[in-house]
């Protein structure tokens, strides 16, 4: 058994995820605790070309799945093999497709599971992980049990590494073994489609603006995106206003849209039910703005703006650009 | 064509919830309901029925004696049968052990689609659906805003980063749907009184060969410590100020923590 710390490094239009760099830079710090290496597990379109370049992030060697772009869970049965030839633990995002794969290892291979979790550290050879629970009123630390298999499986929320930039190594690349034969490479795509308006991927946003039910149309929007691009962020909502329409449902962001951990979370005209609490509670900061000085999110926010969006946020959006002189 | 629809029991959402002493989520005196996600795969699996491409509809959970009522919840949304299994070692499952049961009641009821809510309410990794394909080796269809089935396979509508996807895999499988896919039907009081009347199996481990020892206690993790989060300082308001001053202020409060 070594003591390798794995990673899934997802590629997508020919680069890797922002996830693969934050994972590469999370796998080294635990690498470098319990005395192993960081090993990129990669696949998707680009990998191939772009696994070696993991190794600037962090990553010592980089194993490639796959270059095609098939379902992350089409990539599984290889992971499978190349989890069996040791680590102590393997880090995957916490999104759908990387709890997809996670999934599979822990069924596949009897692995214990962590997460989504906060952080992640080796005690006595053992990875110990903490996760936020009960609505994040509750911090609970674990560890598997003795004589549990490994690699651990530790799902990681986007944001928790900071990916290290400026590096200039270089990942030794292998092959992949060959990928055994599980059902899951029997999932394929049958159709492929674009969303109608272009949609940014919101887990890799550091800055998002986020509109609800209080922007009250699809041209509510409008100033909310002014907002973000001033900040050089992407815009999210709530399900009420993706229900509406007013809204893809890609931008979502809660319990059953995306969960989200930027540094600075904007909320307008949002309540802060708990469905949508659980998607964007570990942001950094988190700023909301709200007529009702009641409402829900004014509880938890760390900045509660009471006013009407429409006065403020267009307000907010010149200050801003008059600050940064654009 | 059968759909067998797993479900879990959880607090209901928002209630009071604590760890006990033993650092097992303390469920007593809490209202326990469906988990809300999985009353969305109910209602996928009835929407099947409905148009004439699903046969059977059995509901299977795993959980102490009180989940027998989240089973005939659902049973009152439609549906014709309900498995529970339970047993006194399965306290404290974790994902893993859930999935293990699972994965072999599902063996002995040999559905073609077993289908699960996307999340558990009270749980988060989302693993036990993708865990119960893998012990089963089955294809995993997960995510689906919609979920069709004909022709020997299953298709799903999935969300992608950028647009949406359509997956498709041959059938038996196991797959996963979103609250996407349409709102949940009510129980009507003439759907109350028929779940009354529709069988309920109770299994323990041994009845889908399984042993406690199979199960290292049910779980591959451990809780070893609980404790509250870190202080956040109070939230600060910015009230009764005319948007341009509220907007000074709010920029100076981003400046100040280097995020403009
Ligand atoms: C199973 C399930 C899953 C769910 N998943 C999600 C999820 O993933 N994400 C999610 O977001 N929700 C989810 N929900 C829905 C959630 O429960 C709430 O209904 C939803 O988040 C409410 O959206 P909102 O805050 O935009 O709307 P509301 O709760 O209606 O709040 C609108 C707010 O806007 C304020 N407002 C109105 N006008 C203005 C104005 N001019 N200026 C400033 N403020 C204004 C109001 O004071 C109010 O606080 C889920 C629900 C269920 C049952």
């Amino acid at each position: 058994m070594s003591n390798d710390i794995l990673f899934l490094a997802e590629f997508t239009g020919g680069s890797p995820a922002r996830s693969a760099l934050e994972l590469a830079t999370g796998a080294a710090e635990l690498a470098s605790q319990s005395g192993g290496s960081a090993v990129a597990l990669a696949y998707g379109p680009g990998a191939a070309d772009g696994a070696a370049a993991l190794g600037a992030h962090g990553a010592t060697r980089a194993i490639v799945l796959g270059d095609d772009d098939r379902p992350a869970i089409a990539y599984a049965a290889a992971v499978v093999s190349a989890a069996r030839d040791g680590g102590l633990a393997l880090l995957a995002p916490a999104t759908p497709n990387g709890r997809d794969v996670a999934a599979v290892l822990v069924g596949t291979l009897d692995l214990p599971a962590f997460g989504p979790v906060r952080a992640a550290r080796f005690s006595e050879g053992t990875i110990e992980t903490e996760q936020a629970t009960l609505q994040g009123s509750v911090i609970t630390t674990s560890c598997p049990v003795d004589g549990a298999a490994t690699p651990s499986v530790v799902l990681v929320l986007a944001n928790t590494f900071t990916p290290n930039e400026g590096g200039s190594g270089s990942a030794e690349v292998s092959q992949a073994p060959a990928a055994e034969d599980l059902a899951f490479t029997q999932v394929t795509v049958a159709e492929s489609h674009e969303a109608d308006a272009k949609v940014v991927n919101l887990e890799e946003a550091t800055i998002i603006v986020a509109g609800g039910r209080g922007v009250a149309s699809e041209d509510g929007f409008g100033p909310l995106r002014e907002l973000a691009s001033a900040l050089g962020g992407a815009v999210g909502a709530s399900r009420a206003a993706a229900d509406a329409g007013w809204i893809p449902y890609q931008l979502q962001i809660g319990q059953t849209g995306k969960v989200v951990k930027p540094s600075l979370y904007i909320g307008a005209g949002i309540s802060g039910a708990i469905q949508h609490r659980v998607g964007m509670q570990t942001a950094e900061h988190v700023v909301a703005i709200n007529k009702d000085p009641d409402a829900p999110i004014g509880e938890f926010a760390d900045l509660f703006v009471v006013g009407d969006l429409f006065q403020i946020i267009p307000a907010l959006t010149d200050e801003i650009r008059r600050r940064k002189g654009t | 064509m059968k759909i067998v629809v797993c479900i879990k029991q959880v607090p209901a959402t928002g209630a009071d919830k604590r760890y006990a002493d033993d650092l097992r989520l303390d469920r007593a005196g809490v209202e326990a309901i469906i988990n809300p996600l999985d009353e969305y795969a109910i209602e996928q699996a009835l929407r099947l029925v409905d148009d004439g491409s699903v046969e059977s509809v059995t509901y299977l959970s795993m959980g102490p004696e009180q989940a027998s009522e989240a089973l005939r919840r659902a049973l009152a949304m439609g549906g014709d049968d309900a498995v529970l299994v339970t047993d006194p070692a399965l306290a404290g499952a974790d994902e893993w052990g859930t999935a293990k049961v699972l994965a072999a009641a599902l063996d002995k009821l040999a559905p073609d689609v077993a289908l699960m809510g996307m999340a558990s309410d009270d749980a988060r990794g989302s693993l036990v659906p993708g865990a119960v394909a893998a012990m089963r080796n089955l294809p995993l269809l997960s995510y689906g805003a919609e979920l069709n089935v004909a022709d020997g396979a299953a298709r799903v509508r999935r969300l992608s980063a950028t647009g949406y996807d359509w997956l498709s895999a041959p059938l038996p499988l196991v797959a996963t749907v979103t609250d996407q896919v349409g709102e949940p039907r009510y129980a009507s009081l003439k759907g109350i009184m028929a779940a009354k009347r529709k069988p309920m199996q109770t299994w323990s481990l041994s009845d889908i060969g399984l042993s406690a020892d199979d199960l290292h206690g049910a779980a591959l993790t451990r809780v070893t410590d609980t404790r509250a989060p870190e202080e956040k300082p109070p939230t600060e308001r910015i009230e009764n100020l005319p948007a341009a001053e509220a907007a000074t202020k709010i920029a100076d409060w981003l400046t100040t923590r280097k995020l403009i």
